[in-house]
């Protein structure tokens, strides 16, 4: 399709679809910045912080229904067809993943209030390094994927799959070194099945990205991929 | 086919003067092509300027054509309102035509049973088939074309005569009914199929004017099912209907599609929507993209018909 006209003949259409836009990068926002602490909160084993992601996670949840409501009057008032219903379903599909992100961080901000709240003696930091690495890893494909949104870019998108496939690696890998601790010290056991957990939840955040990842090629194409291999998905992301 | 049992029959000199009557009603009045402002022929001039228009997008054509145009043009006199226009009118399938005012969706309509014919500056030139059979045909009888294609208007105009002879009046010229009897079954079968039966039939006898503006079409729509039609056409039917009797006439479009073909001009997308099986999008006199309905709607495939249904034109 040509370049596209981006106005919409009724003025407050658009004014409408910017806050819907609005909204969703002020919930991308807030669900990296829960990420980010949730993870920090292990690291510098702060409890007050890991509460202020559990509290925060409330807002997320807040702002899902928001946007949800936004959705509605969206459909209600305008009934959008064509590239503005599916960016609209899709912003609505996006929203939900977000929120689910946001659920994820909360676990891993858990993890701090098991680690450090109480009298139970901390894990070896080593134990923890790769929820640090893959939080910061996740969090670049929020952004990526957000950004493919944003701008309408299935490259992002394509970027975005293609790290999925490099998380999932470093998850095994992960994996394999907590084995290793287990092996040295069998008494790591517990800490080591707590640290899964927190690892998959960040697996799960990266598995959310490339669910956005995938919702482009809906939004900007009108092919719904979202079940496709992997292969057929960047395929079609690439061609035209 | 239909259409030749509609072809056999033998409209006789009655019939024939009485259908003349019909247009001095005004229901077969010429509608004159609507002429857009400047402005706004300008802004649809320069969208499709920009849209690098190349030609029709989608699948003109259907695996069970009823109706098939080949490269129709219309001119107004040195107004070319049609061009090159091709698109089939699928069997028990609703085609509804979109775009924006003075695209020429109407005009196209009306040539599917000429009633273009009626404008004397008016000229169609390409190939328009009814079941195989050009309708262009210089021994075409255009009376007998327009029952086997019927048509209903933007606005419902029944006959100044009772709800009766409004069903009535059709299969008598044609010489549909051999008897009261046969008539009768015709006009109550015509009524019930246009959903009016049970609303009309303790009032047969009063004056078909004096029902409510749904009603009236919906009778409309029994006089033209009345004469055993192929082919609905349907200009904007229920432009000035309220909600409940627009709904009613969808359902009704719905219904109907068992047993007609149905072409529907409409500014409401949603009606397109709703209604239709195929959607054909025209612009400036160009059919720009023709195709399934749920896909014109969801993901069209040319910028014009995309910025028009989202609302961005202009």
């Amino acid at each position: 399709m040509n370049e596209q006209s981006n106005q919409h003949t009724v003025r407050a259409y658009n004014v409408e679809l910017d806050q819907l836009r609005h909204l969703i990068r002020s919930i991308t926002k807030l669900v990296r910045l829960q990420i980010h602490d949730a993870a920090a909160s292990l690291k510098n084993e702060d409890v007050e912080m890991a509460r202020e992601v559990i509290r925060r996670d409330m807002e997320v949840n807040k702002l899902d229904l928001q946007a949800d409501e936004e959705i509605i009057r969206v459909i209600a008032r305008r009934q959008p067809m064509a590239r503005d219903l599916r960016e609209i379903m899709t912003a609505g599909k996006i929203v939900s993943d977000l929120e689910r992100i946001g659920d994820q961080a909360r676990r891993v901000a858990r993890l701090t209030l098991q680690f450090y709240d109480g009298d139970r003696s901390p894990p070896n930091q080593h134990m923890l390094s790769d929820i640090y690495s893959m939080s910061r890893y996740v969090d670049e494909m929020i952004e990526k994927a957000i950004d493919s949104f944003d701008n309408r870019d299935l490259d992002s998108a394509g970027e975005v799959i293609e790290m999925g496939l490099d998380l999932v690696d470093q998850f095994r890998s992960a994996i394999r070194r907590l084995s290793t601790f287990i092996m040295e010290d069998s008494r790591s056991v517990g800490y080591a099945v707590d640290i899964v957990l927190a690892l998959r939840a960040l697996e799960r955040v990266g598995g959310h990205s490339k669910n956005i990842a995938r919702y482009m090629v809906y939004m900007i194409k009108g092919k719904d991929v979202r079940h496709e291999t992997t292969e057929r998905l960047l395929q079609e992301m690439h061609t035209d | 086919m239909l259409w030749q049992s509609c072809c056999a029959r033998n409209l006789n000199a009655v019939g024939k003067r009485q259908y003349r009557d019909i247009e001095d009603m005004n229901v077969n009045k010429p509608v004159e092509p609507t002429v857009l402002p400047v402005e706004e022929e300008m802004d649809q001039f320069a969208a499709f300027e920009k849209s690098g228009f190349t030609g029709t997008v989608g699948k003109v054509a259907s695996d069970d054509p009823c109706m098939s145009a080949k490269n129709v043009d219309v001119f107004y006199g040195e107004k070319h309102a049609i061009i090159d226009v091709s698109v089939d009118l699928g069997r028990n399938e609703v085609l509804s035509m979109i775009g924006p005012s003075g695209c020429g969706k109407s005009t196209f309509l009306r040539c599917l049973n000429r009633m273009n014919d009626t404008i004397d500056i008016c000229r169609v030139d390409g190939d328009i088939q009814l079941d195989d059979e050009d309708i262009y045909n210089k021994q075409m009888d255009v009376v007998l074309l327009r029952a086997c294609v019927g048509m209903v208007f933007q606005k419902p105009n029944p006959f100044p005569k009772s709800i009766y002879e409004n069903v009535a009046y059709g299969p008598r010229i044609h010489g549909l009914a051999a008897s009261k009897t046969d008539m009768d079954e015709i006009v109550e079968t015509s009524l019930r199929k246009a959903g009016l039966w049970g609303e009309v039939k303790d009032r047969l006898d009063t004056p078909g004017t004096g029902l409510s503006g749904g009603q009236q079409q919906r009778l409309c729509i029994a006089r033209a099912i009345a004469v055993s039609p192929e082919v609905i056409l349907m200009d904007e039917p229920c432009s000035a209907l309220d909600p409940i009797a627009t709904a009613k006439i969808e359902e009704l479009i719905d219904e109907l599609r068992e047993n007609y073909t149905i072409a529907i001009v409409t500014h409401s997308m949603q009606q397109a929507a709703r209604v239709s099986q195929r959607t054909a999008y025209f612009h400036l006199g160009y059919l720009v993209e023709v195709g399934e309905t749920d896909d014109i709607f969801t993901n069209p495939q040319h910028k014009l018909t995309e910025d028009y249904i989202t609302g961005r034109f202009g």
